[in-house]
């Protein structure tokens, strides 16, 4: 313990020490994990070593304003990246021991071809993962709908490449609709990648509404494409079930959200083009159906039409032709017939005739047959009548002589008989009958001959020779 | 179908491209034939008045999306 030191004594050494050890500076690999900007233009950082997720080394850096200036623009176009926290770097340092601030690494100056290949080596790492886990070509092989026309964006809302893409789309010559939605998001540096993710994750809930979602950023501004060439961000882009379309406003080889997106375009007025377009393709295709069914209607119309003419004309023809075919047929008919008719009644007048002629005769000849027949006849009559009548008045001239002797004696025998009945009609005369004791019943005036028929009570007359009595009866008994 | 307001693009153009092939095959008689053309003249005519006309429907979605 012969020699003590204070602190600021031994800081001062220990800066001695570490100068003369890296007399010109040392070129060292590290990465950026903290970077801050002051007011003055320094840049204050921290350099960091991983090994896999474990940080194996750690050092404070700074870089003065006047070498910031003119390093940063250099790195970021060179890279096409910003000089920004989660890149690899290879820098030129002086090791620097500040007795109050300790150990700092000055920064001098930069390679960028360090950074560019390292970028270059991560982005083929994750093409490559992406690849071995299938999904790369995920989105690219969604069909883009037939029309385009609602559109997710995700985009910031102040981004000039934004405001440039509604206006475009919005004020398309053809005058389509489009229906655009803003999903906003930082679309720089260490935000960008979860504020895109957190977007398409809102996106994700209407993945039925919008046709496609567009990642879109104006051009112009440095360029900060590490952010896009993330393996979360293109995993998500890969899943994503709407189409993504890209324009964030680069010329340089296409980040790896390009390559996974299902279009890749380079500028937001680019992707505006390409949505219109899309639609412009099928309203073209709508006219060309338009056009294409008038036509076709037409042409089919204009066939029928002459099929039906044809029709038409053949068969007025076959009719024409089938009614003279008849016509003709029916006046043969019709002459035949005629000259049939005619040759009938030719026939039938010329057999009458022949009959006239065979039945004259034959009535003459039975004629004068029955004539002299009844002539005959009458002859025969005249005789027998004669004879007959001869034959009747011998017959009634004996008969007179026979009644005349018979007369004679039946008038004696007829004078006898009446005298005898001139007695007996006396005797049985109703008036003699009477004398003798017999009366005649009458009831209503007619004789009654029993005593049917006869009731008690019935008024009956009963005559006696010299007048009559009414009584009434009141006693029937039958013999 | 009644459903012609809310027809998709797709399901009117697959609709429209079947009528065409049929015409084209003269699957069709002259009877059907005026019937499907006008069929698919009002497709077109739902699906231009798409491409250009606000649907208030889809803006509704629209304002009432969260952010």
């Amino acid at each position: 313990m012969d020699q003590k030191l204070t602190l600021s004594e031994l800081n001062k050494q220990i800066g001695e020490v570490l100068a003369g050890a890296f007399p010109v500076g040392v070129w060292v690999i590290g990465e950026i994990s903290e970077l801050k900007e002051n007011r003055n233009g320094h840049c204050y950082l921290e350099l960091i070593e991983k090994q896999g997720n474990e940080i194996v080394a750690r050092s404070r850096a700074t870089i003065w304003s006047y070498t910031f200036r003119m390093l940063k623009p250099y790195f970021e176009t060179t890279t096409g990246q910003l000089f920004s926290q989660g890149i690899k770097i290879l820098v030129q340092v002086s090791v620097e021991f500040h007795p109050s601030f300790g150990l700092s690494l000055n920064i001098r100056d930069i390679d960028p071809v360090y950074t560019v290949g390292d970028m270059a080596l991560q982005r083929n790492e994750i093409i490559n993962r992406l690849k071995a886990e299938g999904v790369f070509d995920m989105n690219r092989e969604l069909d883009l709908p037939l029309v385009p026309q609602k559109i997710a964006i995700i985009s910031s809302s102040t981004a000039a490449g934004y405001l440039d893409f509604i206006n475009q789309l919005q004020n398309n010559p053809q005058g389509y609709k489009f229906y655009t939605k803003l999903f906003p998001a930082t679309m720089q540096g260490v935000e960008t990648v979860p504020t895109i993710i957190s977007a398409l994750e809102k996106i994700y809930r209407y993945e039925d509404f919008f046709d496609a979602v567009v990642v879109i950023r104006g051009g112009g501004a440095t360029a900060d494409l590490s952010s896009f060439d993330n393996y979360d961000l293109a995993y998500h882009i890969t899943q994503f079930p709407v189409p993504v379309i890209t324009g964030i406003g680069h010329e340089k080889d296409d980040t790896i959200i390009d390559l996974v997106a299902h279009t890749r375009l380079k500028t937001p007025t680019a992707v505006a083009e390409f949505l219109i377009a899309g639609v412009d393709r099928f309203a073209i295709k709508l006219r060309e159906f338009e056009s294409g069914i008038i036509q076709y209607a037409r042409e089919i119309l204009t066939e029928k039409q002459n099929e039906l003419e044809e029709a038409a004309t053949s068969l007025s023809y076959i009719v024409k032709s089938y009614i003279s075919a008849k016509n003709s047929q029916l006046g043969k008919t019709g002459t035949r017939m005629l000259y049939s008719v005619r040759h009938f009644s030719m026939l039938k007048v010329q057999h009458s005739a022949r009959l006239k002629n065979q039945i004259f005769p034959a009535l003459k000849v039975l004629f004068t047959v029955k004539r002299n027949e009844v002539e005959q006849k009458t002859v025969y009559l005249k005789h027998d009548i004669q004879r007959i009548f001869l034959k009747r008045k011998m017959v009634a001239d004996q008969l007179n002589q026979r009644i005349g002797q018979l007369s004679e004696k039946m008038l004696e025998r007829e004078k006898e008989r009446l005298h005898f009945n001139e007695n007996t009609l006396r005797l049985i005369s109703p008036a003699n009958v009477l004398k003798r004791g017999y009366t005649i019943t009458l009831r209503e005036g007619k004789i009654v001959k029993s005593v049917e028929n006869m009731n008690v009570g019935e008024q009956i007359e009963t005559h006696f020779s010299d007048g009559k009595i009414e009584s009434r009866i009141i006693k029937k008994e039958k013999k | 179908m009644n459903t012609k307001k809310t027809i998709s693009y797709s399901e009117a153009m697959a609709e429209v491209e079947e009528i065409l092939e049929k015409i084209e095959n003269e699957e069709l008689d002259v009877d059907e034939l005026a019937e499907k053309v006008q069929r698919v003249s009002v497709l077109l005519k739902i699906c231009k008045d798409k491409l250009t006309k606000t649907n208030e429907q889809v803006e509704q979605i629209l304002k009432e999306m969260e952010n």
